[in-house]
């Protein structure tokens, strides 16, 4: 049986999508067959972001409702081979499933694949209770802003009363710069209210809209600083020790000799 | 002294529990004794549930119920005593402490952290062995304690007692509430560096450390 991940916040904008698009590819890099579920049903963009929505025919709940078998919603990922996606309706909405049909959509999947990764819409209602249902470890996305924090505090003891404990946590779109002069709060503060495991922190990285925009989720361009954060994630899921990405602004030795010849 | 009588906030209404062990006269000359210190925390014109009562009671002693009850604006009316069964528990557990412990008959602890949008309601103590973080809300009829970070919204003596603390090894709430004193936290609000006790003095809220024993 595979692992069944829920990427989810509360807050919507934090990078749900962008997080469970670049996992699940890191996961395929490594070799694991993993199956991408988009829950925002309604509000699809997780195909966006992989560059698969022109290969969508079926969709989630098409499979829910018997029109069509599991195999035949799930698309191939154009690069890597045990990477598959199961794209969310667009001409519907949340109540379309219940958490019961998603728990057995999950369990089936797991089955399949090493990993089952569902995208998670933003909010707290249908369509939250959907995308939980069938998870047995949940991520909780949130970026150092005190909007983001509040509603993962919110999430994680909703996902608590769900009996979902020990979620674990993905700090986005973190600024070095800002944070070291103190105008953003710093990863301590976060996990001084939040009290759960990090599991990463991913810098703000420009490419990550270039990558979204183009279809190919980030972690497949090995120089980008988000890439390498993530490939860190994935090896951290799969039981590695690693330690957290070093946060120093990044300085050449051409910035400095320019900056002091400035001086 | 013994207490064998308690007022008891049940849905929203305040029921008089009695054990039926112990002599009318005592139970009135309790009643007497409550209504006396605390006068102010009954309010007048309110309602007294008493669980049982046409059936416990007999004409005279409802009759001497309604007189005491009376003497300070206050009516009563026998409701069904679905309350009524743990009523002889809590009573001996009571009897049993009551020497020592006048105060704070039961205490709620809570052994987790409170997060956003979750809230706990006691008609008595509240511990949190854990932080309450924004968003949460606890309301307590007695004091309210935590043992560790207080963001939330903390509201003490819900039922009106105004001697009743908010005591927190970080008091950051965003609220205070004892009784019917509300506070809010200053705009620009710093870390505390010791625990600290929240209480009413001359009708205002008032925060200090808590190190020294609590005086009574």
């Amino acid at each position: 049986m595979g692992e069944v991940l829920v990427i989810t916040s509360g807050k919507g904008g934090v990078g749900k999508t962008t997080t469970a698009a670049n996992l699940g590819t890191g996961f395929a890099l490594t070799g694991k067959k993993v199956a991408l579920i988009d829950a925002d049903i309604g509000l699809r963009n997780l195909d966006v972001v992989m560059g698969l929505e022109n290969r969508i025919v079926y969709d989630l709940v098409d499979v829910v409702e018997g029109n069509c078998r599991l195999k035949q919603a799930l698309i191939r990922d154009k690069r890597y081979e045990t990477l598959y996606l199961l794209p969310a309706a667009q001409t519907r909405d949340k109540n379309a499933v219940n958490p019961e049909q998603m728990k057995k959509l999950c369990e089936e999947l797991a089955r399949d694949f090493d990993y089952v990764i569902i995208d998670c819409p933003a909010g707290i209602e249908q369509g939250f209770r959907n995308a939980i249902a069938g998870a047995t470890e949940a991520i909780i996305v949130t970026t150092p802003e005190v909007s983001a924090v509040r509603d993962a505090d919110r999430i994680i003891g909703l996902l608590e009363s769900e009996g979902k404990s020990n979620p674990k946590l993905i700090i986005n779109r973190i600024r070095p710069h800002m944070v070291k002069k103190g105008d953003m709060m710093d990863i301590d503060d976060i996990i001084d209210i939040l009290a759960i495991d990090l599991l990463g922190v991913i810098p703000e990285d420009e490419y990550i809209v270039i990558s979204t925009n183009r279809g190919e989720p980030a972690v497949t361009h090995p120089s980008s600083l988000a890439s390498t954060a993530y490939k860190n994630i994935v090896r951290r899921l799969c039981g590695e020790n690693v330690p957290l990405m070093s946060m120093e602004v990044r300085t050449s030795f051409l910035s400095k000799v320019k900056k002091f010849l400035k001086l | 002294m013994r207490q064998e009588i308690m007022f008891k906030g049940v849905r929203g209404n305040l029921q008089l529990i009695f054990s039926d062990n112990i002599d009318f006269s005592e139970v009135l000359h309790q009643i007497r004794t409550k209504l006396v210190v605390a006068a102010d925390f009954f309010g007048v014109g309110n309602m007294i549930q008493v669980p049982m009562a046409k059936q416990r009671l007999t004409q005279e002693e409802q009759a001497q119920l309604t007189a005491v009850f009376s003497e300070y604006g206050l009516l009563w009316e026998s409701v069904d005593g679905a309350a009524q069964a743990p009523v002889p528990e809590q009573l001996t557990i009571q009897a049993d402490q009551a020497e020592d412990d006048v105060g704070a008959p039961q205490t709620l602890i809570i052994e987790k952290t409170l997060r956003g949008g979750q809230k706990v309601v006691s008609d008595y103590s509240v511990v949190v062995f854990g932080d309450v973080n924004p968003g949460a809300e606890i309301i307590a009829g007695g004091d309210i304690i935590v043992l560790g970070a207080c963001r939330g919204m903390a509201h003490a003596g819900a039922h009106g007692n105004r001697r009743a603390t908010i005591k927190a090894d970080r008091l950051l709430a965003s609220q205070l509430r004892i009784a019917d004193v509300i506070s809010r936290s200053p705009d620009q609000l710093n870390d505390p560096e010791h625990p600290e006790i929240a209480r009413i003095v001359d009708g205002i809220v008032m925060i200090e450390p808590a190190e020294q024993p609590l005086e009574n």
